[in-house]
């Protein structure tokens, strides 16, 4: 093994760096706060995929990085390793969220009933080119209820256990501290629940609707109905040095259930949850989870598979190497290859000698 | 499970909750006004930091790390030994320390009128805040129908 060093480089690499900056001119707080303000569900992909809640800071990475959402995760990765960790806080539950979408696929009248939200499923999607010339485009406003929905819905999944179509299922036993912790430790196989589920949070999305994708269409071995879909804030619940507990604030989630079909007497049923409203990576990521049990070692739903190629960063991050230096790997397969050609043409003439040295019939 | 300690309450959670989502400039402004006949007092922690939040599967029922949100914490003591604490999510070390300011105040005097108002003018934008917005959230209610 030899490495090439590369003279002249260094100011190279500076002068390619400010040019990248360059082009993204000068970044203010006014820049970011805009951001953050006007691009909720883009500051929720890069938090979710960070595996770090701060929409300012996401808004920060997206400035500086100019959109490139890879490197804005690695960024605020990577300055997620500078703060300490004070506290785990408690569970957060379903039945907790403070719900503002909530929908069945597969049930039409669960308890609670169902709240469409902000969403655009039913909308024709058309692009308001008006804006373009001069004409601002205004949201008419909503007609608010009379009454406030309700803070809190109910879990669909214990209404569907009390009515014997899930599988029972036991208590919660981890204390917070002894939750599998992935920022902490290696992913090994077969993971974890925990460790499964918390790498689904923090999945690139793209990656993981793809891959959910290729199971919806055939390549996996249960076809998904959204069970739940839910879009909430959850109540960030810390404790007091006194002991009180209390809410620090407020973090968006969604969470996602798939069922598909019976076994063995009860609804098969995946789930999957991250940080911010991003719908179809947790419906994507749900199917990952439900078509696990059976998935061949080496199929796109095998958990092996899909958990060490949506992880954004190690994905980014190797394929974006292949681009670095590599003439010293690069020659000695160019050395292989003209060896390889050097022989066969020695191979040939010597057979040709041969041939003619051959006595004639 | 989660370390079930002695507290100091539901109200106390309360109180400490509307105090960490408690409109920052107003609550800044009445620690600012606390300090001034509140002695001297000692910051043990300003910082920020990480809270990892779980959630619990509907699955199986398992905890696992949903990831972790940036809070910002103010730890602070008097004389006597009170303690104060404050700890909000978003990166404001001066939010976190003014909530503590007003929880030492608050821990050490009782509610008096001013920080008695403060609280209930904030749990009140918060309840209208959180009511507006669930009215419309309410309008997006659907009933569905099989033919």
């Amino acid at each position: 093994m030899a490495y090439v060093a590369t003279r002249g480089g260094e100011k190279a690499i500076e002068q390619a760096e400010r040019l990248f900056r360059q082009d993204l001119g000068t970044i203010d707080a006014a820049r970011v706060e805009t951001i953050q303000q006007t691009m909720p569900y883009l500051i929720d992909r890069v938090m979710g995929e960070a595996s770090l809640y701060s929409e300012e800071l996401a808004a920060l990475a997206l400035a500086q990085t100019g959109g490139e959402l890879s490197e804005a995760v690695l960024v605020l990765r990577a300055w997620r390793t500078t703060q300490p960790r004070i506290a785990i806080a408690r569970p957060v539950q379903q039945d907790e969220i403070l719900t503002q979408r909530r929908i069945s696929a597969a049930f039409k009248d669960i308890p609670g009933g169902q709240i469409l939200g902000p969403t655009l499923d039913y909308s024709h999607r058309v692009l308001a080119t008006d804006v373009l010339e001069g004409k601002p485009y205004a949201p008419p406003a909503v007609e608010s209820a009379a009454k406030p929905a309700p803070a809190t819905q109910p879990s669909l999944a214990d209404w569907q256990r009390e009515q014997g179509l899930l599988a029972p299922t036991g208590e919660a036993k981890v204390a917070p501290e002894d939750i599998p912790d992935l920022t902490r430790e290696p992913l090994l196989f077969p993971a974890s629940r925990a460790h499964r589920l918390q790498s689904l949070a923090r999945a690139e999305t793209g990656g993981v609707l793809a891959l959910g994708y290729s199971a919806m269409r055939g390549y996996g071995n249960a076809h998904p109905t959204v069970n739940e879909l839910r879009l909430g804030e959850a109540e960030v619940v810390v404790r007091h040095p006194r002991g009180t507990e209390f809410s620090a604030g407020r973090v968006r989630v969604s969470q996602a259930e798939v069922t598909s079909k019976e076994k063995g007497g009860f609804l098969d049923l995946g789930f999957a949850a991250t940080f911010g409203w991003n719908e179809v990576k947790v419906i994507a990521a749900a199917t990952l989870d439900l078509n696990s049990a059976e998935a061949p070692v080496g199929s796109p739903v095998h958990e092996e598979f899909y958990l060490y190629h949506t992880e954004s960063v190690e994905a980014s991050g190797f394929c974006i190497h292949f681009k670095l230096p590599h003439y010293v790997t690069f020659q000695s397969t160019l050395d292989a290859m003209r060896d390889a050609k050097a022989k066969k043409s020695a191979a040939e003439q010597k057979g040709a000698v041969e041939r003619q040295t051959e006595p004639a019939e | 499970m989660f370390n079930e300690t002695p507290s100091g309450g539901p109200d106390q959670g309360a109180m400490l909750g509307i105090l960490a989502r408690a409109r920052p400039e107003r609550l800044k402004a009445l620690a600012e006004t606390l300090l001034e006949s509140m002695g001297e007092i000692a910051v043990l922690t300003n910082r920020t930091g990480l809270v990892m939040v779980p959630m619990r599967d509907t699955v199986e029922n398992v905890d696992f790390h949903l990831g972790e949100v940036l809070v910002s914490e103010a730890h602070i003591t008097d004389a006597a030994g009170h303690i104060g604490y404050g700890m909000v999510t978003g990166r404001d070390l001066e939010r976190a320390m003014a909530m503590a300011v007003v929880d030492l105040r608050i821990a050490t005097r009782g509610e008096e009128p001013v920080t008695k108002d403060f609280l209930s003018e904030e749990r009140a934008h918060l309840v209208a805040e959180d009511e507006k917005r669930m009215r419309q959230v309410e309008a997006t209610r659907v009933e569905m129908e099989t033919f």
